[in-house]
C-alpha cells in the first residue's frame, strides 16, 4: 500500500544528511542509507514484512504498545485511525509511533554524545531520555520516518544503534565503576569496548534465532557486571607466571532471566586476555548454528545449553574456536588497552569535611563513592525510573564538562555517573545538580525503585511497572526525608518487571516484583507476583524465591508490612536476602497471602485499575512482542543488500558517475552470489575472486543457478554476466556498459532470488516428506 | 521557511493549583471521547520527573502537555507532522489546538476550576535544530510571521518578546501580552 507523502522533508529544506556529510563513520553513514533505502522501498511495497521488521529492529526501531493499531480505551476496544494502514512487520501499523533503542556500549557516555542524545529525545520523541536496565538509552513514540536522521545525528557523535533490538549481540555492558573502582582486577573498560565493535556487524553473530548479551566485570562479589544474568559473561581476574602478571578472565556462558532464569555457568577458569574475542565468535557460531530458530520460547543460549548439555556445547565451542579463521583483531585492540586511559578535567583534591551543609552531606553518603585513585570520587546521578529530561541531559552535559570531561556512564540501575569528580568539587558539583533537579540522594537505595516500561510502552506488559515504580519511590522519598526508614530497610533494592520476562531484573532484587493478572468474579484485576531474597551483589549470584500474588493497588503496603517484620525479626546484621532463607518459604508465603485478597467491584473498584493508570484494567492491549524479533535468515539480508547496491548503481548513472556505477552494479552482484555461496560455505572470505570461484564451483557448474523454467532464467546466462564482468579486468568504461551491466546485475539478482525460493521450498518439501514418514508411526503409538 | 515542528505553551496563573496526576483520568477520557481533533493515541506520565514535561496526551499529529518545564506550568502543544500553509497560518493551528486544550482543562470537573490560563502569556519554540537553529538570522527569518500571529491573536493589543539567548536550547521566545484575554477570546480570533 503506497503511503501518504505528508511525513516526506520538502525538497528545498537541507537535510540532516547532507548537514552531517563527513561528520559520519563512512561505514555506519552509508548503514544508514541502505536502512533508509529500505523505509523507501517497504512503503513501495517491494519488502515483505518479516524482512523489513528485522531490518528495522536490528537497527533499534523497536515497536510500542498499540502500534497494531488496537487499543482499549477503557470501555471499549478501538481502532486508532492512522492515516496509513500500511505495516513496517508484522501487525505493526506503519504510522504508529514506536521506540528507538540506543546502544551505550559499557555505558560510555561523552558530553557531545549527551547533547545530541538530548536534542533527538526533544526533536523526535517526549524531550525524555530513558536509561534501561542494560546501560541503553531509549526514546519512546519516534515515527519510523524520522528514525534515519536520528541515527545520522547520532551517528556524528558515534553511536551506533545498530543491532540494539533483534537476534543480534545486543549492548555490551560492563560496571559502572571500571577503572575506578576499589576492587576489581583491572579496568575491563577497554576490553567490552572492543568486544562490542567486534561482535557489532560480525559475519558470526548475523545468523542467530535469538538475542545475545554479554557482560563485563571487574570482580566477582561486586553487582554492577551482572555477569549471571547474561549469555556470555566475563570476570577480570590477574594471574602471576615467571615474574609476570598477566590478565584474563573467568569466562560464564549461558545465564538470563526471563521468565524462567538460568545461572551462567563456568565456561572456563582462566581465558587469556588474546582468546576472548575467538571465544566469543566460537560460542556465537554454536549458537547460530545449533540454537532455536521456530520455538522463540526456546532460543536462547541457556535453553541449547540445557538441550545438548554443557559439556557437549563446551567441547563444540572448543572445536570451533580451533576451526575459526585466524582474524588480528583479536589482539590488536591489546594495544589500546596498554594505552586506554581517562582523562579527569580537574585536579585530585580532598574534600574538608568539617560543617558539611545537611542536604549535601546526605547526597554524599549516599551518591559519592571514592575511587581507589586519591582525591577523586563518582557522584552518582540518580534519574526517577530513569528517565531525564533533553534540557537535564543538556545542562548535565555542560556540568559534565566542567567537572568530570568525558566521563559519564549509564548504569544498570538506570542512573548515570560522573567519574573522575575532584573531591574538593562536590559541594559546587551537588549545588549545580541541585539546579537542575538531579541532585536526589538514595543511590542504589530502597527508594532508587528500577522498572521496565512495563504498560506504559511495551507491547508485552501486564502490569504498570512504571506506575506501581513511581509511586512506591515518590512516598519512599517522602518517607526517607522525614526519617522514617530504617537503615537496615534502606539498603534493600526493589525492581520491578511488567511481564514475567524480567527486563527489569526483578530475580536479583531483595524485594522483586513483575505483572500478572488475575480473575475476579468475571472482571480481571492487575497482580504482581513477588519475589523475595534475590541477590544484586556477586554478579547477581542468587535469584529471588518466588512467592505468590499481590494486587497492583496493595502493593505498597505490602512493602510496608514485609520491611517491618524484616526489622522485628531479623537477627543483629542478617541481610535482608539470609532473613528470607532463615524464615522460609511458608513464612514468606503467610506475608504474601496476608495482602492478596481482592474485594468484590462493587465494594472497592479502585483495585480493577491499575497504578496512574484509569481504566479498568485489561490485558487485551499485549500483542506479540518484537524483543525475539523474525527469525530471517543472513542470505535474504545479502539479496536484499544486494538489489539496494544496484540501486545506488542507478543513482550514479544518473548523476553521470559511470565508473562508480558500474562497478556498483558488479559488488551487487557479488554480494549476491556471496549470500548464496555461504549458504553452504559460512567463512568465505571478503574476497571478490574467492567469492566469484566458489559461485562458479557450486553453483553454475552444477547448474543450481538455472531455473527449470530455462525460459524465466535462461539457463546460465545470468550467471555468466557475473563471471564475465569479474574476468574483464581491463574493463573500459562507458555509460551504454554501466547500464547495461545494472540491467544485468538485476537479473542475477532475480535469478539469485529465483534459487533461494526453489531451495527453501525443497527444504519444506523434505521436512513435509519425513513428517508424513514420521506421523503414522506415532499415529499407531498413540492409539 | 518550511517549519512545522513547533510548538506553543500558554503558562498556567498558578502554578501549583493543579494535583498534576488528575490529568490522567482527564485525558483517557479525552481519548474515549475524541474530545480533540487529533489522533490522541495514549497518556504518558512523567509527573515523577521533576520539572519535566509533566503529563503529556499523546497523539499522532503532536504532543499535548500540562508541562512543568523549568518549573513553570503551562498547556503545550507540539505539532510533529507537516502542516499546510504559511508559517502565520500554521502557527495559529498549533497555537489553536493548545488554547483548546487549555479550555478544556480549565472547564473540566475533575480539576474543579483550579487551572487558570490567562492567555496573555506564552511560549513559541521551533522543534527543528535543522530548519531553524537558535541563530539570529533564522530568528529574524521567523519574527515577521509570529508577528503577523501575535497581532491576530492579541487584536493589537501590545506584547513584548524575549527570546532564549542559549544556543544549545531551541530558538525560543516567550510572549507577554498587555491584559488578561478569555481563551474562548483567543480561540475565536484564530478561527
Amino acid at each position: 500500500m503506497a503511503l501518504p507523502l505528508s511525513r516526506r522533508k520538502p525538497q528545498t529544506l537541507a537535510t540532516w544528511k547532507e548537514r552531517l556529510t563527513g561528520q559520519m563513520p563512512v561505514d555506519l553513514a552509508r548503514e544508514i542509507d541502505v536502512y533508509e533505502g529500505q523505509i523507501e522501498l517497504k512503503k513501495q511495497g517491494k519488502i515483505e514484512d518479516k524482512l523489513f521488521g528485522e531490518a528495522r529492529l536490528r537497527r533499534g526501531a523497536y515497536g510500542q504498545r498499540y502500534d497494531n493499531g488496537q487499543r482499549h480505551d477503557g470501555i471499549t476496544h478501538r481502532t486508532l485511525p492512522f492515516p496509513s494502514r500500511g505495516t513496517k512487520g508484522t501487525e505493526t501499523v506503519w504510522d504508529a509511533p514506536g521506540m528507538q533503542r540506543i546502544k551505550i556500549p559499557f555505558g560510555g557516555l561523552n558530553p557531545k554524545q549527551m547533547d545530541v542524545l538530548a536534542d533527538v529525545a526533544e526533536e523526535y520523541s517526549d524531550a525524555i531520555c530513558h536509561i534501561t536496565t542494560r546501560q541503553d538509552v531509549q526514546l519512546h513514540y519516534v515515527h519510523i520516518e524520522d528514525t534515519p536522521d536520528v541515527m545520522r545525528r547520532l551517528a556524528s557523535v558515534g553511536i551506533t544503534t545498530r543491532e540494539a533490538c533483534g537476534n543480534s549481540v545486543r549492548n555490551v555492558t560492563a560496571c559502572s565503576l571500571a577503572g575506578v573502582c576499589r576492587c576489581e582486577a583491572f579496568d575491563t573498560t577497554p576490553y567490552a569496548k572492543a568486544m562490542a565493535y567486534h561482535l557489532l556487524g560480525h559475519p558470526d553473530t548475523q545468523d542467530m534465532g535469538r538475542k545475545f548479551k554479554v557482560a563485563f566485570s571487574g570482580c566477582k562479589t561486586s553487582s554492577c557486571g551482572l555477569t549471571n544474568i547474561h549469555d556470555l559473561g566475563f570476570i577480570a581476574k590477574t594471574w602471576q607466571s615467571n615474574g609476570v602478571t598477566h590478565r584474563g578472565f573467568e569466562v560464564v556462558v549461558g545465564g538470563g532471566l526471563g521468565a524462567v532464569p538460568y545461572d551462567a555457568k563456568l565456561f572456563e577458569a582462566t581465558v587469556p586476555e588474546e582468546e576472548i574475542m575467538p571465544l566469543a565468535q566460537a560460542t556465537c557460531r554454536v549458537f547460530a548454528r545449533l540454537g532455536e530458530k521456530r520455538n522463540r520460547g526456546r532460543a536462547r543460549l541457556k535453553f541449547l545449553i540445557e538441550k545438548i548439555g554443557f559439556d557437549e556445547f563446551r567441547r563444540l565451542v572448543i572445536e570451533e574456536r580451533k576451526v575459526l579463521p585466524r582474524d588480528a583483531r583479536w589482539t590488536d585492540y591489546l594495544k589500546d588497552v596498554a594505552r586506554y586511559e581517562e582523562k579527569p578535567a580537574k585536579a585530585a583534591a580532598n574534600l574538608d569535611v568539617a560543617n558539611l551543609d545537611p542536604a549535601f552531606a546526605a547526597w554524599r553518603a549516599t551518591n559519592v563513592y571514592a575511587q581507589r585513585q586519591p582525591g577523586y570520587v563518582v557522584a552518582t546521578v540518580t534519574l526517577p525510573l530513569g528517565d531525564i529530561t533533553s534540557w537535564q541531559m543538556r545542562q548535565l552535559a555542560d556540568v559534565a564538562r566542567k567537572y568530570v570531561g568525558d566521563n559519564v556512564r549509564s548504569t544498570v540501575e538506570q542512573n548515570l555517573v560522573l567519574r573522575w569528580v575532584s573531591e574538593a568539587d562536590l559541594p559546587a558539583l551537588y549545588a549545580e545538580l541541585a539546579r537542575l533537579d538531579l541532585a536526589l540522594p538514595g543511590a542504589g537505595k530502597i527508594e532508587d525503585v528500577v522498572a521496565c516500561p512495563g504498560t506504559d510502552t511495551c507491547k508485552l506488559g501486564i502490569a504498570a511497572s512504571r506506575g506501581l515504580a513511581a509511586v512506591l519511590h515518590e512516598s519512599l522519598v517522602e518517607r526517607q526525608q522525614k526519617g522514617a526508614i530504617d537503615p537496615a530497610v534502606r539498603d534493600l533494592h526493589i525492581k520491578m518487571s511488567g511481564c514475567f520476562n524480567s527486563c527489569g531484573q526483578h530475580h536479583l532484587a531483595d524485594i522483586g516484583f513483575y505483572g500478572v493478572s488475575r480473575k475476579i468474579g468475571g472482571a480481571t484485576v492487575p497482580h504482581f507476583r513477588v519475589l523475595m531474597g534475590g541477590e544484586w551483589e556477586n554478579n547477581g549470584a542468587t535469584y529471588g524465591l518466588t512467592i505468590g500474588a499481590v494486587p497492583s493497588k496493595r502493593i505498597p503496603e505490602f512493602i510496608d508490612h514485609v520491611t517491618q517484620k524484616y526489622l522485628a525479626g531479623r537477627q543483629p546484621g542478617e541481610r535482608f536476602k539470609d532473613y528470607c532463607a532463615r524464615i522460609g518459604k511458608k513464612a514468606l508465603k503467610e506475608m504474601v497471602d496476608a495482602f492478596s485478597a481482592v474485594p468484590a467491584y462493587a465494594v472497592d473498584r479502585t483495585l480493577y485499575s491499575d497504578w496512574r493508570d484509569p481504566r479498568e484494567f485489561t490485558i487485551s492491549d499485549i500483542t506479540t512482542g518484537e524483543c525475539a524479533g523474525e527469525v530471517v535468515p543472513q542470505v535474504e539480508f545479502d539479496l536484499q543488500a544486494a538489489e539496494q547496491r544496484n540501486f545506488e548503481a542507478q543513482i550514479y548513472l544518473e548523476q553521470n558517475e559511470v565508473r562508480k556505477a558500474d562497478e556498483t552494479a558488479y559488488q551487487s552482484m557479488l554480494v549476491a552470489a556471496r549470500g548464496l555461496v555461504r549458504t553452504q560455505l559460512w567463512d568465505l572470505p571478503e574476497d571478490a575472486d574467492r567469492t566469484v570461484a566458489e559461485f562458479k564451483t557450486r553453483f553454475y557448474d552444477t547448474q543450481l543457478f538455472q531455473s527449470p523454467d530455462a525460459g524465466q532464467y535462461a539457463g546460465g546466462k545470468f550467471a555468466l554476466y557475473l563471471l564475465n564482468r569479474h574476468a574483464d579486468k581491463e574493463r573500459v568504461f562507458s555509460v551504454e556498459k554501466a547500464r547495461h551491466l545494472i540491467e544485468e546485475a538485476q537479473l542475477f539478482i532475480e535469478a539469485a532470488y529465483g534459487y533461494y525460493q526453489r531451495m527453501t521450498e525443497q527444504q519444506a518439501q523434505a521436512k513435509a516428506a519425513s513428517f508424513a514418514a514420521f506421523a503414522p508411526a506415532e499415529a499407531e503409538a498413540t492409539t | 521557511m518550511d517549519l512545522y515542528k513547533f510548538g506553543v505553551k500558554f503558562f498556567a496563573a498558578d502554578a501549583q493549583s493543579v494535583d498534576i496526576l488528575k490529568l490522567i483520568p482527564v485525558y483517557h477520557r479525552w481519548i474515549q471521547q475524541n474530545a480533540l481533533d487529533d489522533l490522541l493515541i495514549d497518556v504518558a506520565d512523567y509527573s515523577h520527573v521533576p520539572a519535566g514535561p509533566g503529563v503529556m496526551l499523546i497523539a499522532y499529529e503532536g504532543n499535548y502537555a500540562l508541562d512543568e518545564t523549568g518549573h513553570e506550568r503551562g498547556v503545550l502543544y507540539y505539532s510533529k507532522n507537516k502542516l499546510a500553509g504559511e508559517l502565520p497560518e500554521r502557527l495559529a493551528r498549533v497555537a489553536g489546538k493548545a488554547l483548546k486544550a487549555a479550555q478544556l482543562m480549565s472547564a473540566d470537573a475533575e480539576l474543579a476550576g483550579a487551572l487558570k490560563v490567562p492567555g496573555n502569556r506564552l511560549q513559541f519554540f521551533a522543534n527543528d535544530r535543522l530548519a531553524a537553529p537558535n541563530t539570529d538570522a533564522v530568528y529574524g527569518e521567523i519574527e515577521p510571521a509570529l508577528k503577523t500571529f501575535l497581532d491576530r491573536l492579541y487584536a493589537g493589543a501590545r506584547y513584548t518578546l524575549t527570546r532564549e539567548t542559549d544556543p544549545k536550547e531551541r530558538l525560543s521566545v516567550r510572549v507577554q501580552a498587555e491584559g488578561e484575554v478569555s481563551l474562548n477570546t483567543l480561540l475565536a480570533r484564530l478561527v
